[in-house]
């Protein structure tokens, strides 16, 4: 042991002198705020990498480090990067309020073998590594941004659609009366089931998806749950509500005994039927095609977010005879539900069939202003078809019409 | 005082997607943090409806209540080895759930092949004009994606052999060209509906997920 430390000793003091004699440093080294940053945590480092290295006896550079630190602060390690590197980006930084960072360059030494295993096996705690740094750079800040440019386009669409909504909504606001909706069989088929549950004495079943309470079509499935149990307490009309969620079922109890009272039924309400079963896919769907296949619901809802279980939640149904109303907004689910139920709400009668069961003025009149919103966006889409054909011939009108197809597709 | 918590944290979330400052960044975390914790408070309300509902089950000896003791025993057995011995790969609660629960489900969605195919029969029956062009896009389809089957059908004859090179590119057709024009249509109506829905929620105008009458609190006819 004690021949090892001898040799570590050596080493150490041979490493000092040798890159004291000599020190070769980066040069010019240069801080910057990264531009591509948006939080303000990476700073862009330039230097200038020594020209040649010095031969040190027993030591082999393995590269330049980044070294950075607060304005008087402990220097940190940064990235650790070839020899020929001239730059480097510095990440990770300390982000709002952004404190101001001095930056330096490091040529870092290591032994070489075999003296590095003599180091090693001596165990000293002596540093097995040597560096000579720059200078410091003044105090350089990064900074975050407040606006992401590259969504303008997303931001202005949203501002045109919302003002289109919102402006009609306010416009024929006192004459919803008069605005058509076009009959929707699915919502209209909500009575009949209701009836048919009804008389045959039997209780309906809601199953609102496997979505979360912020998934919007899991809101969606909730507000037509508020509508539905409303008609299911005038006809004292078992419902059941199985949950994957606790925190769907805990909203969906307060709307089920909200519709109760208002129904003027506060006692018919039962807390016990919307329950939660499991937050697993395929245990959910086990346990409600139990339900269905003990309870033999007379009607079967299915609203909200739905995958690979909206099938098999559908057929079992379809066996068990009970009439089937669908909706969902996941297209991918939507040809499993037109062939498995008896009506369908397609993607956006999902979000209509409040207004569509209401027929309350304001959610009528924003109908309208979704089909105003839509009209604008079909004209764009025709105006986007002719631009990109016209794109193709060349010319001043295709460079003006590449550029309206280009900041929609930006 | 709802109303106006739903106004302030929508219009934060919309204003938050397009500000990538580290204040955003750190408010937006902070709520998806605190909704956890609600979400977690719920989770507890959740099981106390689970072990109540399977509890009434066994009480009243409703119909298959032996299942709802293999829910209550489970549901304790994961916990104690969960909570005891922990719940890293390689412990008790792991191997129940590689070798018990991953099978359990990977046979409830075995069942979809089989629903697929009784539903495909109940869909392909040529009884109206959109059966019929759904039962003849559904072959083109099919037989695009295994072209095979046609040399077996008709054996490698010149029409074999076109069909062969034909379907392919009609079946990718049929995907790329009408069926993405349709679900395009489908994703605008749903884009815009999600865009209404949030307004009226944010804005007040739709309340009645609140347990109030509001906007489509109103019994409709």
């Amino acid at each position: 042991m004690n021949h090892h430390r001898v040799v570590a000793s050596a080493l150490a003091l041979l490493l000092a002198a040798g890159l004291c004699a000599q020190p070769v440093a980066p040069s010019d080294v240069q801080a910057s705020d990264n531009p591509d940053d948006e939080r303000g945590t990476v700073l862009d480092v330039s230097w200038t990498p020594p020209r040649e290295l010095p031969d040190v006896p027993g030591m082999v550079p393995i590269g330049q480090q980044v070294l950075y630190r607060k304005v008087g602060g402990e220097i940190q390690a940064g990235p650790l990067v070839p020899l020929d590197a001239s730059s480097a980006s510095l990440p990770g930084l300390k982000p709002w309020p952004w404190p101001a960072w001095e930056v330096a360059v490091a040529i870092v030494w290591e032994p070489a073998e075999p003296l590095r295993a003599a180091l090693d096996a001596s165990r000293w705690t002596l540093p097995a590594r040597g560096a000579v740094r720059s200078q410091f750079t003044a105090p350089v800040r990064p900074v975050g941004r407040w606006y992401d440019p590259t969504l303008t386009n997303i931001l202005i669409s949203a501002l045109l659609i919302c003002a289109i909504v919102l402006g009609t909504l306010y416009a024929v606001r006192g004459r919803a009366e008069e605005i058509y909706i076009r009959p929707i069989a699915g919502l209209e088929a909500v009575n009949d089931a209701i009836g048919r549950a009804t008389e045959m004495g039997r209780p309906m079943l809601y199953v609102s998806g496997l979505g979360g309470v912020s998934n919007i079509a899991t809101i969606a499935a909730m507000l037509i749950l508020g509508h539905l149990a409303r008609r299911a307490a005038a006809y004292e009309t078992e419902i059941i509500v199985p949950c994957n969620d606790p925190l769907v079922m805990a909203t969906e109890r307060e709307i089920v005994r909200q519709a109760y009272t208002e129904a003027g039924k506060p006692d018919a309400y039962r807390p016990e039927n919307i329950f939660f079963l499991t937050d697993s896919q395929f245990g959910y769907v086990a346990a409600v095609d139990g339900i269905m296949l003990r309870e033999k619901p007379g009607a079967n809802l299915y609203m909200g977010y739905f995958a690979a279980e909206a099938l098999i939640l559908a057929e079992t149904g379809n066996e068990t005879g009970a009439i089937q109303i669908a909706g969902t907004d996941a297209d991918t689910q939507l040809p499993f539900f037109i062939t498995a139920c008896d009506y369908t709400l397609m993607g956006e009668e999902l979000y209509a069939a409040s207004a569509y069961l209401s027929r309350h003025p304001l959610l009528v009149a924003q109908l309208r202003g979704q089909d105003m919103a839509k009209t604008i966006i079909v004209a764009i889409l025709i105006l986007g078809v002719i631009a990109a054909t016209a794109a193709l011939f060349g010319g001043t009108v295709a460079e003006y019409a590449q550029r309206f197809v280009g900041w929609f597709a930006a | 005082m709802p109303l106006v918590i739903t106004f302030l944290a929508g219009l934060f979330m919309a204003v938050q997607f397009f500000v990538p400052h580290e204040i955003g960044v750190t408010v937006y975390r902070g709520m998806l943090d605190w909704a956890m914790i609600v979400a977690s408070f719920a989770l507890v309300l959740g099981i106390s409806s689970l072990l109540r509902t399977h509890w009434e089950k066994i009480r009243r000896r409703r119909r298959d209540w032996p299942y709802s003791i293999v829910a209550i025993v489970s549901f304790f057995l994961m916990c104690i080895v969960g909570i005891g011995y922990g719940h890293q790969p390689g412990t008790v609660f792991y191997w129940i759930f590689d070798y018990i629960q991953v099978p359990l489900d990977a046979t409830m969605f075995s069942l979809l092949a089989f629903f697929i195919a009784s539903a495909a029969v109940r869909t392909f029956r040529a009884r109206s004009v959109e059966a019929t062009l759904l039962l003849v896009a559904a072959i083109f389809v099919m037989l695009g994606r295994v072209p095979s089957a046609l040399l077996v059908m008709l054996g490698d004859t010149g029409v074999g052999q076109w069909l062969y090179d034909f379907m392919p590119d009609a079946s990718e057709w049929v995907m790329n060209v009408p069926t993405v024009a349709g679900k395009r249509g489908i994703i605008f109506g749903v884009s815009l509906g999600v865009i209404a829905t949030a307004l009226r929620i944010i804005l007040g105008i739709e309340r009645s997920h609140l347990g109030g009458g509001g906007g489509g609190g109103a019994v409709g006819p």
